[in-house]
């Protein structure tokens, strides 16, 4: 073949094709269109981890009660995404100028990552305007805030209550209105030294898990972790009269110590009748007893939480996941007005109880005949929401700071320590404190 | 098609230099065989090299993963140097190796010498159930081994029980106790996998050495010893400096089991650099504590690999 014939050589090939794929790799690497929609079909990028949020999601963007008025057609394409990765993929996609998604799910254990460096502030909205108009009403925005900034908005209150098995506690003679934790622990070591049964569960298995529960009763005793300014304020009585009150707990047999509330341990107790009582939130209903024991379908009711004898609060809260808005993109503002509709309006929140079992995070919800009216048929057709409306009139707030994940990891061994008796509660605070002091000074 | 200058060359043998002309006619004959192998070190140095500079760099620098990393030098290294958590690791990584080195390694060659046997029946289902191990899904390991090592409704405890009277250890809630649950899921998991390396070089080992020794007088112990060792020789080795870098870098079996916990009781180097950087977004400090990783993992590699003779010929 004579190249000065035919144009078309394997090395012009060659070269062209190397020349198309090395244009097609810069042009890879610019920059992506900012122009922000304002109007019209908009696609919304949304990351989490949980199929009940897209399901809330899908069905909002096809519901005219929440859609209507508005300039954008919502089109939610959602991604699965493991809830550790999320903050770490958004921040990866954000500095190779990737796509980032529009809403992200940030579980809240995962939020602390964002609270340094100011890396919520350059990552996502900030949410002070949108919030605003809720005034008092928006429970649970602390958690997510950032120098007083909200940049998060929770989907569920996560309001812990007391589920109990009924039958059980007729049988032994257990009140089922206990006023104090102290009275439904009298009860508990008796049960737990006669029959083998526990009125309660701890968790003793990763660190996460283990500050997280003591962080729950912390908080429902009037004590806190961190406080708004993000400095630790775990150096209280409230904190060792917790930890004192858990280990005695665990020694007596009233709280059976279990690696997790889900595992299959936690299975096992629960099945075998060895755990009639547990202080979880509200979701623990769907993933904890339905999902372990579904043949024990209205032998369980849920009450709200005894108080500490000392003071405090009725109610506490556990875990969470609040979406975020990823600022300066395309669809931002229809992912901001999307988001508002879902999670701020009536209709919304409702939709999200309905569609994933989501507790409402504004107050007034609480109130609303709808809700009330709604039976559990798990629990014997009880009206949860008259639980519910009880304990988020009581509800703690919860701070966290950048420091939050150091200190579930070095406060987690001292607090098993004290669980297992093998150091005072006193000392497993201070243990906790310093550890956290000596590494969260980077 | 047209004629390259290579061709035209050995067509004319003798011929006089060719007129210059561009670079590549000139030095073609001397480029060419690094231009075939240039892919390899292409892809190396994006893969490999690149990231390590970069770890390096970064390992100077404090960075939360977005904005501009701040240049602090060898502040990381001095940090780590002080730091609790990090030495706590080690140690740990340590025991890890240690234990893999003395117990799974051994554990493996006897495990290959009895199905090295004659005779032995079911040869291939005991390789696969040795071998299974590796293959099993690290999720369902967690569930298995989460309700094996449970204080309360573990089947561990339960047989201790049942056959010894006591069986009350908390596996993953012990600081001692718990590092013992992640060496015997190593343990559990490994063996089957260097069981294959180790019989394929039993598999080896001529006949007529063993006819020979049992001839002199040499029963089973003392063929093995000086039969079977001296001859595994180079595929101990090998195993032993493999396993020691992978066990250096240990990561999933303390995350399953334990999450590092309780407290750091677990804590690997591998798991350390995890936490720092996708827990606590410190990546400059994930990456200097990746870095003496890195050294020590060499190091130790390349000592034993002096000392054990992987590579040489023994004979």
């Amino acid at each position: 073949m004579n190249a000065a014939r035919n144009p078309f050589t394997r090395r012009a090939l060659l070269r062209g094709a190397l020349g198309a794929a090395a244009v097609g790799a810069l042009g890879a690497c610019g920059s992506r269109s900012t122009t922000p929609i304002t109007s019209g079909a908009v696609d919304l990028r949304i990351w989490t981890h949980d199929p009940g949020y897209v399901t809330a999601f899908t069905r909002a963007a096809g519901d005219p009660a929440i859609t209507s008025g508005s300039a954008f057609t919502f089109q939610p394409r959602t991604t699965s995404v493991a809830p550790g990765d999320i903050v770490t993929r958004v921040i990866a996609q954000a500095v190779a100028d990737g796509n980032t998604p529009d809403l992200a799910g940030v579980v809240i254990d995962q939020f602390p990552r964002v609270m340094g460096s100011a890396i919520a502030e350059n990552l996502f909205v900030d949410l002070t305007d949108t919030v605003a108009p809720m005034g008092d009403d928006l429970l649970k925005l602390a958690p997510y805030s950032v120098g007083g900034k909200p940049y998060g908005l929770d989907s569920d209150n996560s309001i812990t209550v007391l589920y109990y098995r009924q039958d059980v506690l007729a049988e032994h003679g257990v009140p089922e209105d206990v006023a104090t934790w102290e009275e439904l622990a009298e009860h508990g070591e008796r049960l737990a030294r006669d029959k083998q049964v526990s009125l309660g569960m701890v968790s003793v298995g990763d660190n996460g898990a283990i500050v997280n529960g003591f962080t729950q009763m912390l908080l429902q005793r009037g004590g806190r972790v961190f406080d708004e300014s993000g400095a630790l304020v775990l150096d209280s009585p409230e904190a060792v009269e917790v930890l004192e009150f858990l280990a005695r707990g665990v020694k007596s047999g009233f709280l059976l110590a279990l690696p997790d509330p889900y595992g299959s341990a936690c299975a096992a107790a629960l099945k075998s009748g060895r755990l009639a009582a547990t202080a979880m939130p509200n979701w623990y209903n769907a993933y904890g007893l339905q999902a372990n024991v579904p043949d024990q379908k209205g032998r369980w009711r849920m009450r709200t939480l005894p108080r500490f004898a000392g003071g405090g609060h009725l109610a506490t809260t556990l875990g969470g996941t609040a979406f975020t808005v990823v600022k300066d993109k395309p669809a931002t503002q229809a992912a901001l007005e999307f988001l508002r509709r879902v999670y701020l309006t009536r209709d919304g929140q409702v939709l999200r109880y309905h569609a994933g079992g989501y507790l409402p995070t504004l107050r007034p919800l609480y109130r609303d005949p709808e809700l009330l009216a709604v039976q559990d048929d798990y629990l014997g057709g009880q009206r949860v929401f008259d639980v519910y409306s009880a304990a988020a009139d009581d509800l703690p707030l919860f701070h966290q700071a950048a420091g939050m994940q150091v200190l579930a990891a070095v406060l987690g061994g001292p607090v098993l320590d004290a669980l297992r008796g093998r150091t005072s509660p006193r000392a497993a605070i201070q243990a906790g404190i310093a550890a956290y002091r000596q590494q969260a000074k980077r | 098609m047209s004629t390259p200058t290579l061709e035209r060359e050995r067509a004319k043998p003798g011929a006089p230099p060719p007129a210059p002309g561009s670079w590549w006619s000139r030095h073609q004959r001397e480029a060419a065989p690094y231009a075939f192998i240039s892919p390899f070190f292409v892809l190396f140095g994006l893969f490999m090299a690149v990231p390590i500079l970069v770890g390096l760099y970064l390992s100077c620098t404090e960075w939360a993963g977005l904005g501009t990393p701040k240049w602090v030098g060898l502040r990381n290294y001095t940090d780590l140097l002080t730091d609790a958590s990090f030495w706590t690791s080690m140690g740990n990584t340590a025991l890890y190796v240690v234990f893999t080195l003395l117990v799974v390694v051994p554990a493996a060659l006897l495990i290959a010498q009895a199905l090295n046997a004659r005779g032995l029946r079911g040869r291939d289902v005991f390789r696969l159930a040795f071998f299974m191990p590796v293959v099993i899904s690290p999720i369902v390991i967690t569930l298995v081994f989460g309700l094996f090592f449970d204080t309360e409704f573990g089947i561990v405890n339960g047989a201790l029980k049942a056959v010894f009277g006591f069986g009350g250890i908390d596996w993953t809630g012990d600081p001692t106790w718990a590092k013992v649950a992640v060496v015997v899921l190593v343990l559990w998991r490994w063996t089957g996998y260097l069981t294959v390396f180790f019989l394929a070089g039993l598999q080896n080992v001529p006949r007529e050495l063993y006819e020979a020794a049992a001839i002199d007088g040499a029963g089973p112990v003392r063929r093995f010893t000086d039969v079977t060792l001296p001859a595994l020789k180079p595929v101990t080795a090998f195993v032993a400096v493999t396993v020691l870098v992978s066990t250096a870098q240990i990561f999933e079996e303390p995350f399953l089991l334990t999450r590092g916990g309780p407290g750091e009781a677990t804590l690997s180097v591998a798991m350390f650099v995890y936490r720092a950087g996708f827990e606590r977004q410190q990546l400059g400090y994930a990456a200097a504590a990746g870095v003496v990783l890195f050294i020590v993992v060499v190091s130790v590699g390349l000592l034993a690999n002096r000392l054990l003779g992987v590579g040489r010929d023994h004979r």
